[in-house]
Formats: C-alpha cells, structure tokens, sequence
C-alpha cells in the first residue's frame, strides 16, 4: 500500500504530464519550449518613377504562409500610390497603384516571418499535374522518350537521375544523338526552368518553379529561382535554376511567386534600385509563441496565458516561477538545512533583486542591512517599544533607499534608483531579526543566516530570471502542478538533513 | 568516506529534523493542544489541577496599563523571576535576587530600575519573545534555588532537567548545566552544555557541548558523569503525569529540583530538540520505535509507564540499548 501523499504527488505529476504530452503529440508543441525563435526580417525597398499621364502598376510577389514559416507583421509604404494585396493561387501579390506623374516615390514593403510548427506542405493534392503551357506534342513526345529510362526507379532516385541528366550525366543511358540535339535546341527556346518542368512532368514527378529568397548569408538582395519537387515528402526538394545545385534543407527559402510569374513587374513605369534585405532575427520564444496563439482558435490556446495583455503577461511570467523558488527554499532548508532569515523572505528578496540586478541587489541590500543595524543598536538605549521602533527603522530604511537612489542618479546609476515596493517591508524585518539573532545567538550566528538568506536569495533569483524556464511555465503552466508534487514530496521526506550529518557526527564515532 | 558520513547517524539510530516534526510531532501532536503547553501561565494552572507541583506565581501582567503603578504591583516582593509567558528556548528570562534602591538587582548583580522593568515588560507584552510576535503574558514566579547535586558541575544558574516523552513514556533525559558561554542560563543552544541521564537509574552519562561529547565541565573542571539525581523516579513520574495533562505525544518537561521543594514542573515543549541524543550517545529512534511497538505491555498508569522505561532504558555510555528484545 502506498501513503496516501505519494497518490497525492503521482496525481500531481501525472495530471501535467498528460497536457504537456497532448500539447506536444497534438498541437505540435515543442517539448521543450526554449528552442531560439528564428524569424526573418523580411524587406523590399524600391523607388519606382512613372510617365507623365499614364497609370503605374507594380506588382511584387510577397512572402505568403509556407512550410513553417508564418507572415506576421506586414506592413506597405506606398506614399502616393495605394497599395492592395491581392490573391492568385498560390501566390499573394502586393499592388501598388495611381498617377505618379513624373516624380519619383519610395515604396517598401516589411513583414516578419515566423516560424510555425506543424504548418508544413501537405501531401494531399500534389499531382504531377499539366505541362507547361506552350509545351507541343513533339517536345512532350521527346520528353517522355527521355524519361523513359528512369520509368522503373523510385521517385528519389528518378529526380537524382533526372538532376544527373540536367548536368549532362546520363547515369542510365544516354539518349539518341539527335534527341540530344533536338532537346537542346528546346532548352535555348523556352528556358532552362521550362525545360526541366516538361522532364519532370514527363517523369511524373510534381514540380513547380518558385521564384524567392534564399536565405544564405544574412543579407539577400536579389531573388533566385528554384524548381520545387515532390518525391513523396516530407517536404519538397529543391533545385537551383542556375546551377542545377540542391539546396538543402538547412538553408532556408522564402518562396514568393509560384508557378514561372515573375517576381516583380512594373507596368507604366520605371522602377530603380530595387531591393530586398533579409535579416536574421533570433525573435524571443514569447513573440513566436504569442503569434501562434493570436491566430489558433483551439480551446487550450484561446485559454493559453498569451492571450492576457501584455503588460499582466510580465507579472504571470515571474509569478509562475516563484513556486519553483519556494521549493527551492523547501529544497535548501529541510534536505540541506540552510539557515535563513523567515521562510518566503529569500524569495521576496530574489523578486526584488529583479529590478536591481543580483550584484547592485546584494551591495544595497547589504548596505541598507548593514547601516540599519547599526541604526537599530542605535536605537537600543531609547528603549522603544515593538512597533513603534519597527516603524523607526522602516522609516531609516526608506530614508536610506532615498538617499541610494539619489546619489545613483548622480552617478547615472539607474540600477541604485530601481528599486521596487516590496524591499522595504523586507529590509526592516530583516533587520530587526538581525539584531536580536545577534544579540540573543551572537554575532556569528547572526552572520551566518544572513549568509544563508543571501546565498538562497541569490540562487532562487537566478532561478527566477532564467528566461528559458520562464517561456516553459508560461506555455505549460500547468506544471506548477508537477511542482506542488515536488513540494509534497519534499514535504514528506522524513530523512536526515545534510547538516545533521554534520550535527550528529560526534555520536558515530563513539559507536 | 562520504557514504560513511551518510550511515553514520543512521546507524547510531539518530531520529533527524525532518522525521521528528513529521513522523512524531505532526503525527502525535494536536494542534489544538498546543497553547496548552506554549503559554506557561496555562501549563501551570494545568499542572496545579493535576498536582504537580511548579514555581509558585506571584503575578501575571497581560495588559499594557497593568504595567502602570509598578511599584504596588511588586509590593513584597524581594526575589522573582521575570518570564514571558510564550517565550521559547529560554528567551527572555530575567532574575531578579534583591531590592536594590530604585529598582532591583538582578542575579549577576547589575542593577535594574524600576523603569528598566517596566521597559523590559512592556517589551515582553509587546511579544518581542513570542513566536511570531504575538502579544504576550507576563509570568512573575518564584525564584528557583538549585540543589547542591549539580554544584560543581554548573556555572551560576539553575541545572534544568529534561525528559523526552512519548506517548506518556519517558524515553530520554538529559541536565542541562549552565556554562560561563551560556551566561548562567542553561539552554544548549547558549553554550550550556547537557549530559545525558540514563533512564533506569538516573545516573549521569557523557555531555555535549555544541556538537562535541565531553565528560567535564569546561567551567569546573569536574566530571559530569555518573552524578545520581536525587528523587528521580519521582521525577520521571511528574513528566508523565504532565504528559497526560496536556494530550501531547511527542513531549519535551523541564523539571528543576528545588534545595527545599524538590523537583519542580518549569516548562514543557511540543517540539523538544535533538541534542540529547548527543549527550546521551544514543539514538531516539530505536527507543520510540520500542514504545510504539511494545505498547500493549507497557500498561496506561503514569506509574506503569515510568516503571517500564526504567526497566527497558538503560545505558551505558555510547551504547543505545537493544530495547526491542530482537
């Protein structure tokens, strides 16, 4: 039989265990939620010039929602000119439009790409579809005769064969001379691209050519073109038009018009200096994850603690965590027998340590201890009662953070000015059990909790700020739960304390 | 060598924080019983109910303006103790030997006005002793003189005896003799140091001071083992009866033998520290596991418990007795 408080922490670590799983296994959930957000920081700038009388059209093919990636934060300068999006198949086309006259305008276009999990290509629907248009029997007849050799191989291996051919490289056989010939001289007049979509679809393979970014170095200034191949998945192959080259998977693309349009088109009009920037940004895990819950509409998103405004979100983030700082207290004082000052203070005094900094925490906390003891000695003599000398001593201690935060404006320290509400209530108990653990315990006991209360403080306060962990509980909140059952089982442990080792060591020896 | 370090205590069956307060305070201890033994102005009225004899009381102070007309309040009065009524570990404590003019002397011979009194009471009812800082009583008694047994092994103060009891059977006890460190008080945690009592005889065992095992009075000089204490079954019997008083299982009495009145009830604690493990050389566990484990034979009367400790409890210096009869 079990006691009843180990049910209690396995119902409290199997509960949260259970969401997480079904966070991670069915909404695509990272397990562990501190993965660098990568995003990209997409932009196009141009100056575009029209003809006196004449409309001016410039149609930019934009980043649309594609393989992970998520389009967020768009936003379109047009000064003059209007600017409209508009959808066609697969590709979104940004429009700008109106008289321009002879003068000349700045256009621009921004967005952040996001990267999204689970929103990846679907299988579904890939066929190899039609050939190019234009394509004349005698080509599609050509192109067939061609492909023939790759009929029995699985689609992998055909578009390795297939690439292999493009470079010249018959692995399975080369083909006639003079369909040699005849296929080259195809290639000239439609394209390169062209050529290799009529082989593809001659050998059943789905594939599309895409004009976009890829994103390589940190900045990009010009598109490039790339034929997307379906051999089955998980994603879709990619082949360089220049160079015949794969782009592997690690290098990211952002695809923006499908299906042989071309990127940008001006119509009436000139357009100059066109170009576009893509930067890397290591986006925070709040941005990525507030993003995709502003656009879910799943119940266990809608109730996700992204959707509280953002200011509260920063007080959530640290609240969630100071549950893991009171089991460490648990931790340190009943397995490792920290001496500290009150219980919860070390944690009190890790939540103020927030806005001051560990280093500046610690010199103003000892700092204010250390001229409040000597205040509070001071006040010894006139014998004051309880409560009236506690208020004597809050009043020092505020006096002294006014004086701190004073001199650190002079300094130009905002560290010594930020200082929140909570330390003062803080500082005073502490010093008044300063003073009477020094005088009832001695110097060197009193010395040593303070230590102790310091050094907890220290550690619960790293804990605290430690955003990976703060990104964990705010996406899992749910395992504050797991941490009550740590709590439980610290709770019930009934074994030696590390400092009783110490305690007790003299009786060992006389066994 | 670690490892070792980890056995040690648990092979010398040393009960440790953790499993006190759970296993034996959280377990055995009502909550409810607790004033009971927290407020000394209660426990002596209890233990006056159940006739077992403490230091007389002279007054009780629970409010600010008692304090006022200090003088008429202590009329008569030449030598008492000053104590708050919730103090914990000796906190607080102040004796007073004589009048002195304008006030009084205290027993280290400084003197105190009558101000300061009234400075010093405030403070207590204030609760500056109290756990948490609540607002206190206090306790004005007689002053206890110590008898002559523990003369050559004390510094100044008064000697307390300390018995462990669970579920009304004394399973451990100690003296706690005062130390020049401790200033006279006899709280281990001050510097005094404890030498065990073996149960069976009420003969004195090795001592500890802080967390090393001594067998002379670092004051005196004198050996603080094999001291008889005088009417100790009489003692052990007044521990057990203020067991039963209070409804607590797990029970820390401090006793002090009066020259004239003999052994006195002073104060008794629901959550009695550890250290007498040490001045016994001796584990609880082992001791407590026996009295859960044999409770059917040890019989309900205070007298048939303090009969069977004595028979099963006995101990010779840094043996913990196999008192299981495994």
């Amino acid at each position: 039989m079990k006691p009843p408080h180990m049910k209690l922490a396995a119902f409290l670590f199997l509960l949260p265990a259970g969401l997480v799983l079904y966070k991670v296994l069915f909404m695509g959930y990272p397990l562990i939620p501190t993965m660098p957000g990568k995003a990209f920081k997409v932009l196009f700038e141009a100056t575009v010039k029209g003809s006196p009388g004449q409309e001016l059209t410039i149609k930019l093919a934009l980043p649309a929602d594609h393989e992970g990636l998520l389009v967020t934060e768009e936003q379109a300068q047009s000064g003059i000119l209007t600017f409209s999006i508009l959808l066609d198949n697969e590709t979104r086309w940004g429009i700008w439009s109106g008289q321009l006259g002879d003068s000349e305008e700045l256009i621009s276009y921004a967005a952040l790409l996001v990267p999204r999990a689970g929103l990846r290509a679907g299988s579904q629907g890939v066929s190899p579809g039609a050939y190019p248009q234009g394509t004349e029997p005698g080509e599609r007849a050509l192109a067939r005769r061609m492909a023939m050799k790759w009929k029995g191989l699985e689609p992998q291996a055909r578009l390795k064969a297939l690439r292999d051919a493009l470079l010249g490289k018959w692995v399975h056989g080369e083909p006639s001379e003079e369909d040699l010939a005849s296929w080259q001289e195809i290639s000239r007049r439609v394209g390169r691209a062209t050529a290799a979509l009529i082989l593809l679809r001659a050998a059943e393979l789905p594939a599309r050519l895409v004009e976009g970014l890829k994103v390589s170095g940190s900045v990009e200034t010009s598109t490039s073109q790339w034929l997307e191949v379906w051999t089955g998945g998980p994603s879709w192959e990619k082949i360089e038009v220049d160079s015949w080259a794969w782009i592997p998977s690690s290098v990211t693309t952002i695809p923006l018009s499908k299906g042989g349009a071309k990127a940008l088109e001006v119509l009436q009009g000139q357009i100059s200096q066109s170009c576009w920037t893509v930067t890397r940004e290591r986006l925070s895990g709040w941005r990525a994850y507030l993003e995709r819950v502003r656009t879910s509409s799943h119940p266990l998103e809608r109730w996700s603690l992204f959707t509280l405004p953002e200011q509260y979100q920063e007080t959530f983030r640290i609240l969630l965590l100071v549950p893991l700082g009171a089991l460490m207290i648990c931790l340190l004082r009943n397995i490792v027998g920290f001496p500290t000052f009150g219980i919860f203070m070390p944690v009190l005094m890790a939540l103020a340590f927030r806005s001051t900094g560990l280093a500046y925490g610690l010199v103003i906390f000892g700092g204010v201890s250390l001229a409040g003891y000597l205040a509070r000695s001071a006040l010894e003599r006139f014998r004051l009662l309880l409560v009236p000398r506690l208020s004597v001593i809050l009043t020092a201690v505020i006096l002294m953070f006014t004086a701190v935060a004073l001199v650190g404006n002079r300094l130009g320290q905002s560290e010594m000015m930020a200082v929140g509400l909570i330390p003062f209530v803080i500082l005073t108990m502490t010093i008044e059990r300063l003073f009477v653990t020094a005088e009832e315990a001695g110097t060197q006991k009193a010395l040593r909790t303070a230590a102790g209360s310091a050094a907890v403080a220290s550690i619960t306060y790293q804990l605290v700020d430690l955003d990976p962990l703060q990104l964990t509980f705010f996406v899992y909140p749910e395992l504050l739960l797991a941490v009550a059952g740590l709590q439980v089982l610290v709770g019930r442990y009934t074994g030696y304390r590390l400092s009783e080792l110490f305690r007790f060591k003299a009786m060992g020896r006389a066994q | 060598m670690i490892l070792e370090m980890f056995r040690r205590p648990r092979k010398a069956g040393v009960l440790g924080m953790n499993k006190r307060n759970a296993d034996y305070i959280m377990a055995w201890n009502p909550r409810k019983a607790y004033p009971k033994v927290d407020d000394k102005t209660i426990t002596k009225e209890l233990a006056s109910a159940h006739g077992i004899p403490t230091p007389e009381t002279f007054r009780i102070f629970s409010h600010h303006g008692e304090v006022g007309r200090l003088d008429e309040k202590l009329a008569g009065l030449e030598q008492f103790v000053v104590k708050p009524a919730r103090g914990a570990g000796g906190s607080g404590i102040l004796l007073l030997a004589e009048r002195f003019p304008g006030g009084f002397l205290r027993s280290s011979r400084e003197p105190l006005t009558m101000e300061g009194l009234r400075y010093y009471l405030f403070e207590i009812l204030s609760g500056i002793y109290s756990l948490g800082g609540r607002e206190d009583r206090v306790l004005v008694e007689a002053m206890v003189h110590p008898h002559a047994v523990f003369e050559k092994v004390s510094y100044k103060g008064v000697p307390d005896v300390r018995i462990i009891l669970f579920r009304g059977v004394p399973a451990m006890a100690m003296v706690r003799l005062p130390t020049r460190a401790s200033d006279g008080k006899a709280n281990l945690h001050r510097g005094a140091i404890g030498a065990g009592i073996e149960i069976s005889t009420g003969k004195t065992l090795s001592a500890v001071h802080g967390k090393s095992i001594l067998t002379k009075h670092p004051d005196t000089g004198n050996p603080v083992a094999g001291i008889q204490v005088p009417e100790w079954e009489k003692m052990l019997l007044m521990a057990a009866k203020a067991s039963d008083m209070t409804g607590l299982g797990y029970l820390g009495a401090d006793l002090v033998l009066d020259r004239d009145l003999g052994p006195l009830l002073l104060e008794l604690n629901a959550r009695p520290g550890l250290a007498i493990q040490i001045a016994n050389g001796c584990g609880l566990e082992e001791r407590l596991e026996a009295i859960n484990s044999r409770w059917e034979e040890i019989g309900s009367k205070p007298e048939q418990r303090v009969g069977w400790a004595m028979e099963h409890f006995t101990a010779q210096v840094g043996f913990p007795v196999n008192s299981t009869g495994s």
